[in-house]
């Protein structure tokens, strides 16, 4: 596949703008993102050696001078006195950094091209209320110009999701290179989408479910609610039955005819899928530890503005939350620092936290979301390891990813500091051993424009 | 015409995309924290942010502090003294009076007032949306008293914006530069002596290509970019004629009041006032700024030679997303560049937007502010402005003026405020640490000498949480301290 092709279907798509089609195939970038990656591929078995480099590798203290061997796609060795192999290319990181690579606990990535008038490149939003059988990793685009930009700030792993209605569909980790989604994927269903019921209006909050709840009375909405969460909890005591019937026959004679919604649950209703739910309020999150109660889901809470007013008890459950984003104002009436302050209140409680941008383009901002937090009460160690750690543990994914370990996955950044710090620059970014090019459409648009010529009266 | 009740009567109508999108509008808070509402009745409760007019003479020190400027560097221990809400003294060995009112700024950061070039703050209605040429409507008129975007955005310590007409329009209405004066009658919001402007609007959002149109509803004139041209070419010629016009009469009238002759005639009768066209006239006068809503190379270099053909100016590109394609032309033209920090993809016309954008622009000596273009992200631009250092290697020096210098040379009022020089309104902001590191925040902000803003007093999440805290029974020693 080349730019070429799927800008043309994209702009088939949006014919609508054709002035805007033929402009865009015009600047046209001319390097292929096949032959940039070809050109980066390791060598199998020859060894990287970043040295001199302060490591922090999130679990375990920082070492001042030190060595991160990678091999093979892992981290080899890691510490102060680690030798370099024979024949390995030596990265001098003198006076730099290395961190874990960053994770976004939720973004639109590979989902989405362009948000507003052009339809054609999002698959975002299924139609229905219940779409548990679809997954986010069919519709991810290996190829959106979106997702070198988020790399080169630094984020090497993102769940990406589909949205809307009250089952969404299958979320995925992905790393954020490969030649397919499937080679992509860390875990091809990382967890299942829900939106928990709301009660329309304050602040900028998506409502929940059904939606219209900016034009409905509080009433319409508490009864829109009430009849949303009840279908949501009919729809789980399904999904149990389905599953039981399905554990108990063994054989196809005796077998439920096969429902393809029911089949994507039971790994739900079996608490061996994640259910991940997008909530905002106090209300929601109640709701959806009831619902936990009920049929025992291993519960995710994502968003959760108002999670701070549960802190405790979200704690002693052991239940985790992706806060985010921290870009946005909270409704009127409530403190001025609310989102901000959220995350830091979630964590001194002792509540397991990541964060999220809920987007494809600000992706690359997650370390700045979670910096505005750290202003606010957050410890930036603990926001550190929301953006690595946590969310490899939140997704079950601790033993290959989130920390600079031997034997883990070499997702690794070269920072020139802090990568919560928006000065901070990457030197090298490294998704599974591969060092990533810093050529997005974004440097390649810079590059070409600096080098404009002044303009010339014409001869 | 009363404007204001014309704005009202179509807030509804118009409530889209002010310029990227529908969310703009729906974070406009429609109600205040109960303790702060402007009461009409009797006896209004004291607002806490309501202060007393100072007396003349007032003095604030703010001592011990790492002072960046914006135009003269960063002083590492300095003070800064204020007398009547001006900048008295800036430097390492000023004086503290006696009597002076002290804010001990040991560790802190100070800066000058933060100022956003474009804003939809503190607004009843955005746009005038019903046809492509509105100049006639004024921002000012839609102007709310006390809303809390203006506090939050304090928080974030912005103090002064230009509150611009949305973008529908291809010529929208006049704006209006405001002071974040939370807490004061809404008159007191204006910034006294700042230009007058108008809002242009190219590209998507006036052809409203984003918009839904609903079966049956005609689509509204122009629907491409060379619609958008004609219909400023237009606009402009009426408002030559109109200005020829009133020329004639102004010289028929001066040559009449000279003649005492019996023959002289009837006095000659002036042209109909027209407030569609006036503003106009001031923009080929140049006593009005236009702040043009761009995207595209083309269109930017389009609203360029319509400005020269009619004998005027673009005072700021705003958004100017493809701004780092056309930077010698804009400069060449005499306009200036107001952008995002990093915002894309939102729409086609954003596709091609780069986060490198502000850097490009200020090596190519356009004049760049970084705006915020939203009441969210207003509140964190100093970490916006910090984006250019990231992507383009731009200077912090030139970073810190994208949002307080520069957008002051802007909007015409960098000898009030955008540094903290002598002379200027005490238009600034306190942070905890370095404004581009990632732990810090806003502790204070003032304007014109005055506290707006103060952390301590300031309703938190944890002042929220302590009110929560349901009353314990008091601890018994016997139960091992365990609750």
């Amino acid at each position: 596949m080349n730019n070429a092709g799927r800008l043309d279907g994209l702009t088939a798509k949006a014919m609508r703008a054709a002035l805007v089609g033929v402009a865009a195939v015009a600047v046209l970038p001319a390097v292929q993102p096949s032959s940039r990656l070809a050109a980066q591929a390791p060598v199998p078995g020859r060894a990287t050696a970043i040295t001199n480099a302060t490591v922090v590798p999130v679990v375990g203290a920082r070492i001042p001078r030190g060595t991160v061997v990678i091999q093979d796609g892992r981290i080899a060795a890691v510490g102060a006195n680690v030798p370099v192999p024979a024949g390995a290319e030596v990265i001098d990181a003198n006076g730099l950094f290395v961190y874990p690579g960053l994770m976004d606990g939720g973004t639109q990535l590979g989902l989405t091209e362009i948000g507003n008038g052009a339809d054609g490149p999002t698959d975002l939003r299924e139609l229905g209320d219940f779409n548990p059988h679809d997954d986010a990793l069919t519709a991810v685009n290996p190829f959106s110009e979106i997702i070198p930009t988020v790399r080169v700030n630094g984020i090497t792993t993102v769940l990406t999701s589909p949205q809307g209605n009250q089952i969404s569909g299958q979320s995925a980790l992905i790393d954020l290179n490969g030649w397919t989604a499937r080679e992509m994927a860390e875990l091809p269903r990382a967890g299942m989408i829900f939106t928990y019921p709301r009660a329309g209006g304050g602040g900028g909050f998506g409502g929940g479910g059904g939606g219209g709840g900016q034009q409905q009375t509080p009433e319409q909405q508490r009864e829109r609610v009430q009849r949303e969460a009840r279908a949501l909890r009919d729809y789980l005591a399904n999904a149990r039955a389905y599953a039981e019937v399905r554990s108990r026959t063994t054989d196809s004679a005796s077998r439920p005819p096969v429902n393809l919604a029911m089949e994507a649950m039971i790994p739900v209703m079996r608490g061996e899928s994640p259910a991940i739910f997008d909530v905002e309020t106090a209300d929601q999150i109640r709701g959806v530890l009831s619902l936990a109660d009920s049929f025992g889901l291993k519960v995710i809470l994502r968003g959760a503005s108002y999670a701070w007013e549960l802190a405790d008890t979200l704690a002693a459950r052991h239940i985790p939350v992706i806060v985010g984003p921290t870009t946005q104002l909270p409704a009127p009436g409530d403190p001025y620092d609310m989102i901000y302050a959220n995350p830091g209140v979630l964590a001194r409680a002792g509540v397991q936290i990541a964060f999220r941008t809920n987007s494809a383009s600000d992706s690359r901002n997650v370390a700045y979301n979670a910096a505005l937090a750290t202003a606010y009460g957050l410890d930036p160690e603990e926001a550190l390891r929301a953006l690595t750690i946590n969310p490899a543990r939140i997704f079950g994914v601790q033993d290959r990813l989130g920390s600079i370990e031997a034997g883990k996955v070499a997702n690794l950044i070269v920072t020139t500091g802090d990568p919560l710090d928006v000065r901070t620059t990457m030197k090298y970014v490294f998704i599974r051993g591969q060092s990533m090019p810093f050529d997005d459409v974004h440097t390649r648009e810079y590059e070409r424009w600096r080098n404009r010529p002044r303009p010339a009266p014409r001869p | 015409m009363n404007n204001a009740k014309r704005l009202d009567g179509v807030t509804a109508r118009s409530a889209w995309a002010c310029a990227w999108s529908i969310a703009a509008l729906t974070v406009l808070p429609a109600v205040q924290p109960s303790s702060r509402v402007a009461a009409q009745e009797p006896p209004a409760p004291p607002s806490p942010f309501a202060m007393p007019v100072p007396p003349v003479g007032r003095l604030v020190a703010i001592t011990n502090a790492t002072i960046m400027t914006a135009s003269h560097g960063t002083i590492p221990h300095g003070t800064i003294l204020i007398r009547d809400g001006r900048i008295a003294a800036v430097g390492a060995d000023v004086q503290v009076p006696a009597g002076a009112q002290v804010i001990d700024a040991t560790g802190k950061y100070v800066t000058p007032g933060i100022i956003d070039a474009h804003s939809h703050t503190a607004l009843e209605a955005v746009n005038e949306g019903t046809q492509s040429v509105t100049a006639e409507v004024r921002i000012e008129d839609a102007l709310r008293q006390d809303p809390v975007s203006l506090y939050r955005e304090l928080a974030g310590g912005v103090t002064s914006a230009l509150v611009l007409h949305g973008s529908a329009n291809t010529i929208g209405g006049q704006s209006i530069t405001i002071k974040l004066r939370y807490g004061l009658p809404v008159d007191s919001l204006i910034f006294q002596g700042a230009p007058p402007g108008i809002k242009f609007a190219l590209g998507e959002n006036v052809r409203q290509t984003n918009v839904n149109i609903q079966p049956g509803q005609p689509r509204r004139y122009p629907f491409t970019r060379m619609g958008v041209e004609e219909t400023l070419r237009d606009a402009f010629t009426r408002a030559s004629e109109y200005r020829t016009r009133w020329q004639a009469y102004r010289a028929d009238s001066t040559a009449w009041t000279r003649n005492r002759s019996r023959t002289r005639g009837a006095e000659p009768l002036p042209p109909a006032r027209d407030l569609e066209l006036d503003p106009l006239v001031e923009v080929m006068e140049g006593r009005r700024q236009v702040h043009a809503h761009s995207y595209r190379a083309d269109e930017i270099l389009m609203l360029i030679n319509v400005a020269r053909d009619f004998g005027f100016h673009v005072n700021d590109f705003t958004h100017v997303l493809e701004g780092y394609r056309v930077a010698d032309e804009m400069v060449a033209a005499g306009s200036t560049g107001s952008t995002f920090a990093d915002m894309w993809a939102y729409k086609m016309e954003a596709y091609y937007a780069i986060p490198h954008n502000a850097a490009l622009m200020a090596e190519r000596g356009v004049v760049v502010s970084v705006n915020s273009d939203s009441d969210e992200r207003a509140r964190r631009l100093y970490q916006e402005a910090a984006k250019a250092m990231h992507y383009g290697g731009t200077p912090e020096d030139e970073a810190l003026r994208m949002i307080t210098l520069n957008p002051a040379r802007q909007l015409g009022v960098s000898d009030r405020v955008g540094s903290i020089d002598v002379g200027k309104d005490a238009d600034i902001a306190i942070f905890t640490g370095h404004p581009f590191a990632p732990g810090s925040r806003v502790d204070m902000t003032l304007i014109d000498g005055r506290v707006f803003f103060d952390r301590t007093t300031a309703p938190t999440l944890e002042a929220r949480m302590q009110q929560r805290q349901p009353r314990r029974p008091p601890a018994r020693a016997a139960s091992g301290g365990v609750e």
